[in-house]
């Protein structure tokens, strides 16, 4: 069995080495290691629409954020919000059409991503910064061993023979806890939990710098989930892996990340670290998400929703998109553009009333 | 009258699979009074689901029997089944997949009245089904659209319609909010938390979200592989637990809490499977107390009143 994952590795290889096989290492190898202070991976500005009989979809309005070695932030949102696309777009892995990058910069140590051409971003995929997808159900061939789904990865991103590669996979799957003798198992072998961990694998697998992790445990149990986000947790220890974490499960947020950017309708309304919004939460939005979640140590009888549905993103209102559910909304909320002010070192959110009280 | 509302003992489903038998519900007893809530929980592939609808008898039960108001309702059929079916009702997990996407929202709801003849003309149905419309929300204008022109909120809403529509005094809630957005399940479970006091209705509610069955339970049962292993009151299961599962389930509930880290109990391995299951603890492979003893067949003893564990060392680890 073993001998057969060599076989057509070296096969894929081979066609792997006929298409991109010339291929200049980029600027971006080897550079990382010195510049620990200094934003590392910067999204300026990004805005993407989807384009669907003949309607405009804004998704994403103008998000910002930095992020440096081995730090974390959390995408806080209702479902529609914009987080799965905003990870997307820092891989580039929309779907064009109907999605469209209509603005905005994503800088990594010094290169902007949206300059590079396809193939150079191939580099970067999977190798510098990679992904956790949602649904481990989808995310892996179904026709395809899992042990190969990883060498793929690593063929295309190394200078590995293939003894190597199954070698640097074998060690993935026991850093995941799975035996490597599973390697040879298809995905329909394993159960949902095992199924995403080797998800994981595959993202870790070549020592990603930025690990873009979309709900990684949302389909799993409670159990599973907390063994999944302390395999995480260590693996970016090892690796100093910074992350962007997509979930609107606030206790995993306070577990795992550093900075919080609660996101509606495609802004971040409000940005800080994960003491000053879980202590200080100051976005009406924020407040109300808080106040709708069913907390574990909180005994009151009935939670307080937030009134109504988020905007249909074809025709956003004018001004602040939460304005039409938001309890303190004046006239003035319902014109122009919100600017973003910090109201505490840190602590940024998009709302002209609270940022008068405070 | 009885005693209870709802009576379940020692009820069994086995499915057969071609490795041999699934022991998908496996002696479960508890009962359920009117206007009280029974949380389930446990992990995916538990028998939750299993459970609930082998109650409301989707399901022919293998062994056992379930009493409702005293009456026994364990495998009835024809016109008997029709008649008891109106009291005991289900609100299913997905909301995109349950309704009819060929049939109009008013007459989703209105089907079953027309059905069990609980009304005689339409007209009666209709102003009805109009009523509990009113009640669970769905607005006046989305009464004739289909399935697909709503969101998942307002389809649960309807899901929750109909399964009132015939009156019913029991309720299975099968994970109703676990596919929907955070600040819309508030808003559901705000809506049956108030249909529960305004109807005095009896829920079963199946998830595997503990922290809103926290919130809409009084009795909280925990399942590991079709098994019952520990059923008490909610704030007693939350602040003195006794079942090693049950610290572990809470253990891995990430604390929002960000000034404390968390004090799990780790488990090893992953949940084994309930196709000829040995006797003894099922939870043993994974207990980091198992012990010998662990592996003679488990008894589900009250250790406090209304608090079962099934654990024969719950007195020693405690």
């Amino acid at each position: 069995m073993a001998k057969d994952i060599k076989r057509v590795s070296a096969q894929q290889r081979k066609d792997y080495m006929r298409v991109y096989g010339n291929r200049k290492k980029s600027s971006l190898h080897d550079t990382y290691a010195e510049k620990a202070d200094k934003p590392f991976l910067e999204v300026k500005d990004l805005e993407v629409i989807y384009t669907s009989n003949k309607q405009i979809v804004k998704a994403v309005n103008g998000v910002s954020f930095q992020l440096k070695r081995g730090e974390s932030l959390a995408l806080v949102g209702e479902t529609g919000a914009g987080k799965t696309t905003i990870c997307r777009s820092i891989l580039r892995i929309l779907a064009d059409p109907p999605a469209k990058m209509t603005g905005g910069d994503i800088w990594m140590d010094g290169v902007n991503l949206t300059d590079l051409s396809e193939e150079e971003m191939l580099e970067v995929r999977g190798a510098k910064i990679a992904m956790i997808f949602q649904d481990p159900m989808t995310a892996l061939n179904p026709s395809m061993q899992v042990g190969k789904q990883i060498i793929e990865g690593l063929m295309l991103h190394n200078d590995y023979t293939p003894a190597q590669a199954e070698e640097r996979a074998k060690e993935m799957f026991e850093m995941v806890g799975i035996a490597p003798n599973r390697m040879v198992e298809y995905p329909f072998e394993f159960s949902g939990g095992m199924k995403q961990r080797v998800v994981i694998a595959m993202a870790l697998a070549c020592n990603p710098v930025v690990l873009l992790a979309d709900e990684p445990t949302t389909a799993l149990d409670v159990t599973i989930q907390a063994q999944v986000m302390d395999l995480i947790r260590e693996l970016r220890n090892k690796l100093n892996t910074a992350m962007v974490l997509v979930t609107h499960d606030l206790g995993v947020v306070a577990q795992n990340c550093d900075n919080v950017a609660i996101v509606y309708s495609g802004q971040i309304i409000e940005y800080g670290s994960k003491e000053s919004i879980f202590l200080h939460p100051t976005h009406p939005y924020t407040i109300g998400l808080f106040g709708a979640l069913p907390n574990m140590n909180d005994n009151s009888e009935r939670l307080t929703p937030i009134a109504g549905t988020m905007p249909d993103p074809t025709r956003l209102p004018d001004g602040c998109a939460f304005a039409p559910r938001c309890p303190h909304a004046t006239d003035a909320c319902r014109t122009g553009v919100i600017p973003e002010k910090e109201i505490a070192p840190g602590h940024k959110i998009r709302c002209i009333m609270r940022d008068k009280e405070a | 009258m009885a005693e209870h509302l709802l009576e379940v003992k020692n009820l069994k489903k086995y499915f057969k699979v071609p490795a041999g038998e699934n022991h998908a519900v496996d002696d479960i007893t508890f009962t359920l009074d009117a206007g009280k809530t029974i949380g389930v929980v446990g992990e995916s592939g538990c028998g939750k689901s299993t459970l609930g609808r082998t109650i409301i008898h989707l399901q022919n039960a293998t062994d056992g029997k379930v009493f409702l108001n005293g009456e026994d309702v364990t495998n009835v059929s024809g016109h008997k089944l029709r008649q008891v079916r109106e009291k005991m009702q289900i609100v299913f997990q997905d909301p995109y997949s349950s309704l009819n996407p060929r049939q109009r929202i008013e007459t989703t709801v209105i089907e079953p009245m027309m059905n069990s003849k609980r009304f005689r003309t339409h007209k009666q149905a209709r102003e009805e089904a109009n009523r509990l419309m009113d009640l669970v929300g769905v607005d006046y204008r989305l009464r004739q659209a289909y399935p697909h022109e709503l969101d998942g909120g307002r389809r649960q809403r309807v899901g929750i319609a109909r399964a009132l529509a015939l009156n019913p005094q029991f309720i299975v809630c099968d994970e109703p909010v676990s596919a929907l957005d955070v600040s819309i399940q508030a808003q559901v479970l705000n809506l049956l938390m108030d249909l529960q006091d305004s109807m005095g209705l009896a829920y079963m509610f199946v998830t595997h979200d503990l922290s809103v069955v926290k919130h809409i339970s009084d009795d909280i049962m925990v399942m590991y592989l079709g098994q019952m292993v520990e059923k008490c009151d909610k704030n007693e299961l939350f602040s003195n637990n006794l079942h090693p599962y049950t610290k572990a389930l809470l253990s891995a509930i990430p604390s929002t809490d960000i000034f404390s880290p968390m004090q799990r109990v780790e488990l090893k391995g992953e949940i084994t499977s309930a196709i000829n299951p040995k006797p003894g603890c099922r939870f043993a492979p994974r207990c980091p107390y198992a012990t010998d003893a662990c592996l003679e067949p488990q008894t589900l003893r009250e250790l406090a009143p209304n608090h079962f564990v099934s654990c024969c060392r719950a007195e020693e680890i405690n």
